[in-house]
């Protein structure tokens, strides 16, 4: 039987994540883009209303909720803020601390996860390299055991939280991505572990990072960082050794939808910013600029491929609770590939074509800062490009998954031992 | 300490559209707890965080899944327990009928320390519920509340009139009306949503409380209006006098 209405408690969640982000969120969604930082308080308050590890059990400080409601939860605050800066700190400590709940051995989850979940600690991704982001078995950090320890060495580029991380007062890390023993470009031979450059409130000193400037997302740092002979407790390890490269791509699935479910919500509010617009300013003696098919055919098709993202990412949200939460044999992990890469391809190129069109919309006011559609244009471009990976990556997983990968171009072919 | 708090499902005014004659798109808005009532549920749950009160029973009136999502809600902000007078087409009974069945429940289940109620619903406004409770209880009545405390019996609160704002202190029991002013209703976590579904929502009906109710037929609505005054000032070739006069217009208003 389909049923594409949310359930009740769904629907109560989502309404107290609109009201909480129209109360705190928006009236300082400008400010946050412009200074280029979430104040503390807020993540404490976000922290505080239980919208970090929502899908993650109780029994690590999470709320016990799914990852349809985490969907409901980022989407709605993207469109409060649609810069997407708290949006994306957002979805990080859900995503990856889900993936860490799942994976992760149980002593490193009973010490990181409640402290994500109180706003304390960030927990995101570490995964890029500066060769690049998609190929993540080229990766070339390295993590060899030393005695009962892993001594990590290797450089990390394009990270979200670096500057958040050391001004939390607990700190935080990652999912960090590295190859086993030695570099060489195989995915046979990856380990996950969960790396934390400041816990306890201590920086450790073999973590040196670095900050970029980007072009829009502000509120949300984004940086590089080297690990230098770092030391890390076999508790840490995440999943058998040598099979992080599956893991991550599970977690990569999971953070996608939640990406997915951010830029949807952006571009619904550039949407609604411009259906003001379109129906109430006039030209032509006193035509609404509605009136012109130019123009009301055009929201009209990106209406409609936004909801058609909207309709992927709560389809792939439903298909990851069966998965991870409902234990459903229903589906396999693998099942979970397509629907994702189809919201992920889809959610931030619509938004970026919205973007460009209710810029146009506005004219020249459009162009000016005093519009700010234009924070929500660079912020969520930024999803096209890459971030959980890349839209030709999306792509090829769904020719992959459709054509068959005996028919489709084998990346994975030349395994270097 | 013993708190009833009695809520209406309405409309939520925020997301209330209207055709162009001012004709209210009804079927369309979503329906909610009062936003007086929610800030007169924060009261109750705030004395109940103080310690001040061991109990707060809230009180809705109608049959639907709506109201029975509004009671969840309450349970999600804090109420310690749930009713439902179930009446259909509750929005058809008079303001008296409504008083008489949250008294009598007050009575049967009492005795009750502090009555809170919305200073008004969202849709009538008729703001006649609360003084109608007090007078039926005999208990006093404190109306429209800014500010509301409770300390050794007594209960106090600071409401704004016409020519300022007056302090009132009552010895409980008492019946309070509560202003949409009041304070920044919490909003329930996921944890508090969940949890909320599970509580029980006790249900009876007006004619198990004794309480005799009666309806009001509403032959046609004419119009709804919603008087607005135009006042233009025009501030093409002298600001500073434009600011004068709307200062000045706004002031005859009230407004400021």
């Amino acid at each position: 039987m389909v049923d594409f209405e949310f359930s009740e408690d769904e629907i109560r969640f989502r309404d107290s994540v609109r009201e909480f982000a129209k109360r705190y969120i928006e009236p300082k969604w400008v400010e946050i883009d412009e200074k280029g930082r979430i104040p503390m308080d807020l993540i404490k308050r976000i922290a505080d209303q239980g919208l970090f590890a929502i899908p993650v059990p109780e029994e690590y400080g999470g709320m016990g909720g799914t990852m349809v409601m985490t969907a409901l939860a980022v989407e709605e605050i993207a469109y409060h803020d649609p810069a997407v800066a708290v949006a994306v700190y957002t979805l990080l400590n859900n995503g990856w601390p889900l993936a860490l709940a799942l994976f992760g051995q149980e002593e490193a989850k009973m010490e990181v996860l409640p402290k994500v979940a109180s706003g304390d600690a960030f927990f995101g991704i570490a995964s890029t390299e500066p060769q690049g982001g998609s190929d993540v078995a080229g990766n070339k950090t390295v993590a060899k055991k030393v005695g009962d320890k892993w001594v990590i060495n290797g450089e990390k580029a394009f990270i979200s939280g670096i500057r958040e991380i050391q001004e939390l007062p607990e700190g935080g890390g990652f999912f960090l991505v590295a190859k086993t023993e030695k570099p060489g470009w195989s995915h046979k031979r990856i380990t996950d572990f969960v790396v934390l450059p400041k816990w306890n409130g201590k920086i450790r000193e073999e973590w040196k990072p670095t900050v970029y400037e980007e072009i829009g997302r502000h509120g949300l740092s984004t940086g590089g960082f080297t690990l230098e002979n770092f030391e890390v407790d076999d508790k840490y390890r995440i999943g058998e050794v040598n099979k992080g490269f599956y893991l991550v791509l599970q977690g990569f699935n999971i953070a996608r939808i939640l990406v997915a479910a951010a830029t949807v919500g952006s571009a619904r509010w550039a949407l609604d910013r411009a259906k003001e617009w379109l129906r109430t300013r006039k030209l032509f003696q006193g035509r609404p600029i509605a009136s012109f098919e130019g123009v009301s055919f055009r929201y009209a098709e990106l209406y409609t491929m936004v909801e058609a993202a909207r309709y992927f990412v709560y389809k792939a949200a439903w298909m990851a609770d069966n998965i991870y939460l409902s234990k459903s044999p229903r589906f396999k992990p693998q099942d979970l590939n397509l629907p994702v890469a189809m919201a992920k391809m889809l959610g931030p190129t619509v938004t970026t074509e919205v973007y460009t069109e209710v810029l146009k919309w506005f004219g020249a006011y459009g162009y000016t800062k005093e519009c700010n559609a234009h924070r929500g244009w660079l912020g969520t471009f930024s999803y096209t490009i890459g971030a959980e990976g890349a839209q030709n990556i999306m792509k090829y997983i769904i020719a992959r998954d459709t054509l068959g990968s005996d028919a489709v171009r084998n990346v994975w072919a030349k395994e270097e031992e | 300490m013993r708190v009833l708090v009695a809520v209406k499902l309405t409309y939520d005014i925020n997301q209330l559209k209207f055709e162009k004659d001012g004709t209210p798109l009804l079927d369309a808005c979503p329906r909610v707890m009062g936003e007086a009532d929610k800030c007169a549920l924060e009261e109750a749950v705030k004395l109940k965080d103080a310690g001040k009160a061991e109990e707060v029973t809230v009180l809705t009136i109608g049959s639907s899944k709506e109201h029975q999502r509004i009671l969840k809600d309450a349970y999600a902000m804090g109420a310690t327990k749930a009713v439902m007078v179930k009446v259909d087409d509750p929005d058809s009974l008079s303001a008296l009928s409504v008083a008489r069945i949250i008294s009598s429940y007050a009575e049967k289940t009492g005795p009750y320390d502090l009555i809170l109620l919305g200073s008004g619903a969202g849709d009538t406004h008729s703001s006649v519920v609360g003084p109608m409770v007090a007078s039926l209880l005999g208990v006093p009545l404190l109306a429209n509340a800014d500010r509301v405390s409770v300390e050794n019996g007594s209960v106090t609160i600071v409401s704004t009139l016409e020519d300022g704002q007056y302090k009132f202190t009552s010895k409980m029991p008492a019946v309070v009306t509560v202003t949409s002013e009041a304070n920044e209703p919490r909003i329930p976590t996921i944890r508090d949503i969940l949890r909320s579904k599970k509580k029980p929502i006790d249900e009876t009906t007006p004619e198990e409380l004794g309480a005799h109710v009666s309806k009001i037929n509403i032959e046609s609505i004419i119009k709804y209006e919603v008087p607005r005054k135009r006042v233009k000032i025009d501030a093409t070739d002298n600001v500073e006098e434009a600011v004068e006069k709307l200062i000045k217009a706004l002031e005859e208003e009230g407004v400021i």
